[in-house]
């Protein structure tokens, strides 16, 4: 009957009892989902040979006669219901005899139903002792037709088994079936090991083969079972159990009492283990956002229950004054209260259960099964432990008054500027934990609570402060005649609900201020890490080997570069190398993510190339005159010795021909000497050199002019060639004025080879360099790896934080520059840039590559590396913050509804008070609605304050990924738009919700309210 | 049940207020015997409301004894004050609506005011018969907010007499009702002290009221200043000898006048001479 009379308050304390149960089952049900999930998408993105059982004898069991079915049975009935039937197998080593490097080694197998998985193009399914089917490679390449025989070695002995071909069949690709057994791929190809010997496909036989005596046991014969995972079934707990199983498997197959070997291979413990690690992840960030709203909603509970608790002390002394004792009051209340609170947790369950259902459809990956059970019984049994234990507290708080005390109307309080034992106890503890964690003295566990206990310390003492400031302004404000704002303000002063609304908002602000700063750091974060990773938006690998095809389709397909930019890698073997990444810089600008935002122009130009021709020649072949040599070479022994003379020749294709002009053993007055070249469709000249014997010194000078292939060229004049002056070298020094001619003057000793590169060749690549300078650089200059897998000096111009898709050592190059005189090395990988995931694009690049004899081999986008990032436990479980921060606000909007319901007759019957005053009903609205709204805005504000400092205390211990990038890009600077965001949502919630319960309570002060009485 | 027999004896009440200490009553002593219908009367602040106070057990005395049937309440633990209230002691609050869950109907009120009596295994009627007696029958399953406010103040009288107790305090049981409705509660009163047996002890400020019962004691200043038996009012000697003059005595004798009391004949008689000032 009491529910009836205060409706409001009822429902509003059951939502309360509801939201409180909701968080306490969603907090477990949620992370069990994303274990699951987690599992799910682990498991599914598995390659299926890799999720798979297999298990087989080991190679000293050789003679143990153990069958697939025994090692069937070494597998527990439990482990097998999560794997399908079983397929078994026998395998062996087939060396044909007499075994020369020409005769062909390979496996030779039965696996239960194989034929059905394999297409015979000649012959049948082997059926006997000894009969196999070989694939057409086989007997293509070792003409093995149906019907062959042939003789292969025993595993002792020197009678070979005899074997005869029945079938000729061709591998399907891609079939589960085979658990990652290549068929075929390696005839004809020799055989990695010490013998060199030719390999040929896997061979299919018969059961029989293994087991009859009429084929001899072969090397390395072994029983095999393969169980594939049945992975739609597959739970996280199964997972686990599954891991440690195998794992027991394995320890008991290698066991000395085992009546044979066993090896086992399956990478579910590898899969178990990850997921493992990201679970551990999850119990942070889970319970640091679980934990706050758990306080929130725990202390909103209990200030609820205070309120209405406070409601019912007129009752309560009633129950007193008939005689039923504290024991009696405490029953009244609890008839009352405890069916309310628990009425709200069934709804609670079912709102868990919903959001559970949502976050496993729409937020999460995978086919999460619905699971209650144990965990969600002890979640409501918490959930109803701390309904109750509240409940009872706060109703024996009251029954325990003296009665004299619950008949006054208003109970007393303390001093306004005072803190409350409580309250003082509360602030003194949370202070001290946030003051000794802000300092760096705690981290872990409680170190998450942070954000939540600031709040709880700002909001108490914010709260006690406000009231008697509140009273003093009022005062001020009604000595100066501005009635309407100074009843406002005191009556605001005068409510006990200002000092909740205070602290409640207050916490309630903070958590969904961090919430929704963590919420967006954490997406920021994986944004940027997977653009780090990934680079650009679609990266292309291009085959090796094409640089100039890929130039040249890209300056078809998109001639300002402005979609599509190459970029091409290389890296030198060892740890901590520097890779080379040579880019168009304007486009890679463009195109390539930085997150936080790509270096300004001006870092760019330091990259450009210098403005010089290079020297061209075109024709088959190449003529140059040399005029008044004095070079001459002389060997150590002071005798003179040969000396050639030569230059460079860089063809279209990237190739260096090293090509000789001559002979310059003697002085030359003037000689004209002409070579061949290939050089029909162009060549740059890249270098003059000159070579002698190691050890000779080369001293002199000469004029070369008159260069020429089937068109005159300039060698001249002396600036187009840069002057090499080195100890390792020596020295040669460019002359001339003359565009037709060039002076050389050469002082070398001990050298073989002096070379003078053309100016267009790059001496020293600029290059913007992450990670430091390596430890042989000298000054800012290093060696780093050219394209063609030689030195290239470098210099660097401008460090950088990092460079998208690249590792943490790198150093970003003007490939216009870098791919100047050289041919690609194989190592180096081609790739296209794309500035966005556009398939039509590709495809016309693709086409185009394909036109120049060039293909792409892989792509991979940003959003499914993106994926990977957003696939783990560390980024579902920092999702939950959405939920949390929604939730916060909720819970506070309640406490005001329930403040609103339990409070609203006095406030009623005091502004039908002043409307009797002669108050205008305008005005009372207004005064209705400033008397609480100053409350919320305080609380909001310094919600707000606290919730930035909390985020900025406790972030940095939130794990955002599953594994550390290995470039970091974390950016924990406060997310401003989203506190903006939050902090509109609360204001526009909860003062929206305070201005219209403001407006209902003023249309409610009817002065009939005066005549009602006690009632 | 018949009536309790109450009695004071110096009784003091202190209470503090805003840092001060205040006595509320100061060496009060009272008898109402068992089954007597007596009023309080006096101005706002005298103490009135204190005493009835003290007399329920609500408040504990500063000093002096306070006796309700057999049992000394200063002394009285928690539990003898519970059953005391349960089955022996009834008061009526000041306004109707403070006595009454204000969710539960007449007849959920009786039956919430008779649970701890009936529990101590005492006999009662049920909760229909006790609105029955005072009228009732007819709203007992009416919600309070459509009582008028003489029947809320009659269910507020049922619900006190609920547990048929030896007293019924009752602190102005019969303000903010019309004269029909608050002669209707009187003789209500009146019939349930009579038929009963009970002893009620009211305050009242209405002296129509203090008209109707036979007996009233007026406290003044915390301390008992008179009494009024059948519509005549005496002055009451204390115990310690004080005699508080009647109100309009007290009028025409400025404070620090000296007075001589004569004998009249034969002792049936004083004459309370005032001297005349040293100014006169």
């Amino acid at each position: 009957m009491s529910v009836r009379y205060r409706p409001f308050q009822a429902l509003a304390l059951a939502a309360l009892a509801a939201l409180v149960t909701a968080c306490a089952v969603f907090a477990p049900l949620y992370d069990r989902a994303m274990q699951q999930a987690l599992t799910d998408i682990t498991v599914e993105r598995a390659d299926p040979d890799s999720v798979a059982l297999q298990v087989s004898t080991g190679s000293d069991s050789l003679f143990s006669n153990a069958k697939p079915e025994n090692l069937v049975a070494l597998v527990s009935p439990a482990m097998r219901d999560s794997y399908l039937d079983p397929v078994l197998g026998y395998r062996a080593t087939a060396e044909v005899l007499p075994g020369q490097p020409n005769d062909p080694l390979g496996d030779l197998v039965w696996r239960d139903g194989e034929c059905d998985h394999v297409a015979f193009v000649r012959g049948d399914c082997p059926a006997a002792p000894g009969d196999i089917a070989v694939s057409t490679a086989d007997a293509d390449n070792f003409g093995l037709r149906v019907g062959r025989r042939l003789t292969i070695r025993p595993a002792s002995g020197d009678v070979g088994s005899r074997l005869r071909v029945t079938g000729i069949y061709e591998g399907a690709q891609g079939d589960d079936y085979w658990l990652g057994l290549a068929l075929t791929g390696r005839s004809g190809l020799a055989d990695p090991g010490l013998l060199s010997q030719v390999q040929h496909d896997v061979w299919l036989t018969d059961r029989s083969t293994f087991e009859g005596s009429r084929v001899p046991v072969m090397p390395e014969q072994a029983a095999t079972v393969g169980l594939p995972l049945d992975a739609t079934a597959l739970g996280v707990d199964d997972l686990m159990s599954l891991a440690s199983g195998i794992e027991e498997l394995a320890a008991a197959g290698t066991a000395p009492t085992a009546p044979f070997t066993v090896e086992v291979h399956s990478g579910l413990p590898d899969i178990a283990a990850d997921v493992r690690d990201q679970t551990d992840q999850s119990r942070v960030t889970v319970p640091l956002l679980m934990a706050q709203l758990g306080l929130l909603a725990l202390v909103v509970l209990w200030l609820t229950l205070l309120a209405v608790t406070e409601q019912r002390r007129p009752e309560v002394a009633l129950a007193r004054l008939r005689g039923r004792g504290r024991r009696g009051a405490r029953s009244l209340l609890a008839g009352e209260l405890l069916p309310v609170a628990l009425g709200g947790v069934l709804p609670g369950v079912t709102i868990a259960l919903v959001g559970t259902a949502l976050a496993r459809t729409v937020a999460l990956p995978g086919h999460a099964p619905f699971e209650s059970g144990l965990r969600l019984l002890v979640a409501v049994g918490i959930a109803v432990a701390a309904l109750v234990l509240l409940t009872v507290l706060a109703i024996t708080r009251v029954a325990r008054e003296p009665v004299e005390t619950l008949l006054r109307r208003v109970p007393p309080r303390r001093g306004s500027w005072m803190l409350g034992t409580g309250d003082a106890l509360v602030v003194a503890g949370a202070g001290s934990l946030v003051v000794v964690f802000a300092t760096g003295g705690l981290d872990g566990p409680v170190a998450l609570a942070a954000p939540g206990l600031i709040a709880v310390v700002v909001g108490l003492v914010l709260a006690h402060l406000t009231t008697p400031l509140a009273a003093v302004t009022g005062r001020g404000m009604l000595r100066r005649g501005k009635v309407r704002a100074a009843v406002s303000l005191l009556d605001a002063a005068r409510s006990p609900a200002t000092r909740r609304v205070v602290a409640i908002v207050t916490l309630a602000s903070a958590l969904a201020v961090f919430s929704a700063d963590a919420f967006v750091i954490g997406q920021r974060n994986r944004a940027a890490a997977s653009e780090q990773q990934a680079g650009a938006r679609l990266v292309a690998d291009v085959e090796a080997g094409h640089l100039a095809a890929v130039r040249d389709a890209l300056a078809e397909v998109d001639p300002d570069g402005r979609d599509a930019t190459p970029v091409v890698r290389i890296r030198p073997p060892g740890v901590g190398s520097v890779e080379t990444v040579a880019v168009v810089p304007d486009d890679f600008r463009r195109i390539a993510l930085f997150p936080g935002g790509a270096p300004p122009a001006g870092t760019w130009r330091l990259l450009d190339v210098p403005d010089v021709d290079p020297l061209e020649i075109t024709g088959t072949q190449l003529a140059l005159t040399v005029a008044g040599s004095s070079l001459a070479a002389t060997r150590a022994d002071g005798q003179p010795g040969p000396l050639s003379l030569g230059v460079d020749l860089v063809t279209a294709a990237g190739e260096t021909l090293h090509t000789t002009l001559g002979s310059l053993d003697r002085p030359v007055d003037r000689e004209r000497l002409v070579v061949p070249t290939y050089c029909r469709d162009g060549c740059f000249v890249s270098a003059i050199w000159l070579h002698t014997l190691p050890g000779a010194s080369i001293t002199g000078s000469a004029t070369l002019r008159d260069l020429r292939g089937d068109a005159p060229a300039s060698i001249g004049p002396a600036d187009q060639w840069t002057p090499v002056d080195d100890d390792a070298q020596g020295r040669m020094a460019p002359g001339s004025t003359k565009p037709r001619q060039l002076s050389v003057a050469v002082q070398t000793d001990g050298a073989s080879e002096i070379r003078m590169p053309q100016v267009w060749l790059p001496v020293r690549a600029p290059a913007l360099l992450t990670g430091g300078l390596p430890p042989a650089a000298s000054g800012r200059q290093f060696d780093l790896s050219a394209l063609d897998g030689t030195v290239q000096r470098a210099e660097e111009v401008q460090a950088l934080d990092r460079v998208p898709g690249t590792g943490p050592r790198a150093a970003l190059v003007n490939l216009d520059l870098v791919e100047r005189g050289v041919a690609l090395a194989t190592s180096a990988r081609i790739e296209i840039w794309f500035a966005e995931d556009d398939p039509g694009l590709l495809a016309k690049v693709t086409s185009a590559l394909e036109e120049r004899g060039a293909s792409i081999s892989t792509t991979s986008t940003l959003t499914e590396t993106r994926r990977t990032f957003d696939d783990s436990a560390a980024a579902w479980s920092i999702q939950l913050a959405a939920v949390v921060g929604a939730a916060a606000v909720l819970l506070a909007l309640l406490v005001l509804l329930v403040g609103a319901a339990s409070s609203w007759r006095s406030r009623t019957r005091d502004l039908a008070a002043l409307r009797m005053s002669g108050v205008p009903r305008r005005d009372i609205g207004s005064m209705a609605v400033a008397s609480q709204l100053p409350a919320v805005v305080v609380g909001v504000i310094a919600g707000t304050a606290t919730g930035v400092y909390g985020a900025h205390l406790a972030l940095p211990t939130v794990p955002l990924f599953a594994g550390e990038p290995a470039v970091s890009t974390l950016d924990l600077s406060t997310a401003w738009p989203a506190v903006a965001l939050a902090v509109v949502a609360s204001t526009a919630v909860l003062g929206g919700g305070s201005a219209l319960i403001g407006r209902v309570l003023a249309r409610r002060a009817a002065v009939r309210r005066l005549r009602e009485g006690d009632l | 049940m018949t009536g309790l027999r109450v009695s004071t004896r110096r009784l003091v009440h202190i209470y503090r207020s805003e840092g001060h200490e205040v006595a509320a009553l100061s060496g009060v002593d009272l008898d109402v015997a068992a089954g007597e219908l007596v009023g309080l009367l006096g101005p706002s602040g005298a103490g009135k409301s204190t005493l009835l106070s003290l007399l329920a057990g609500v408040f504990r005395a500063s000093a002096g004894k306070v006796h309700v049937g057999d049992l000394e309440l200063s002394a009285a633990t928690p539990r003898e004050l519970d059953r005391m209230r349960a089955q022996d002691v009834s008061l009526m609050l000041q306004g109707a609506g403070r006595n009454l869950l204000p969710y539960g109907t007449p007849h959920d009120n009786v039956r919430f005011a008779q649970r701890a009596a009936r529990r101590a295994g005492k006999d009662l009627p049920g909760p229909g018969d006790v609105l029955e007696q005072l009228g009732l029958g007819a709203d007992a399953h009416r919600p309070l907010d459509e009582l008028t406010p003489g029947h809320l103040q009659l269910a507020a009288l049922a619900v006190a007499m609920a547990s048929r107790p030896g007293l019924l305090l009752a602190d102005e049981p019969t303000s903010q009702l019309d004269h029909a409705a608050r002669d209707r509660v009187l003789s209500a009163i009146a019939e349930t002290c009579r038929e009963l047996g009970t002893t009620v002890v009211i305050v009242t400020h209405d002296p129509d009221v203090a008209a109707f019962l036979p007996r009233t004691i007026t406290i003044r200043d915390g301390r008992v200043g008179g009494e009024g038996r059948s519509g005549e009012e005496y002055a009451v000697v204390t115990p310690d000898g004080f005699l508080p003059l009647p109100g309009h005595v007290r009028d025409e004798l400025a404070p620090g006048t000296l007075v001589r009391f004569h004998t009249t004949g034969e002792g049936a008689g004083y004459l309370l001479v005032p001297e005349d000032g040293p100014d006169e």
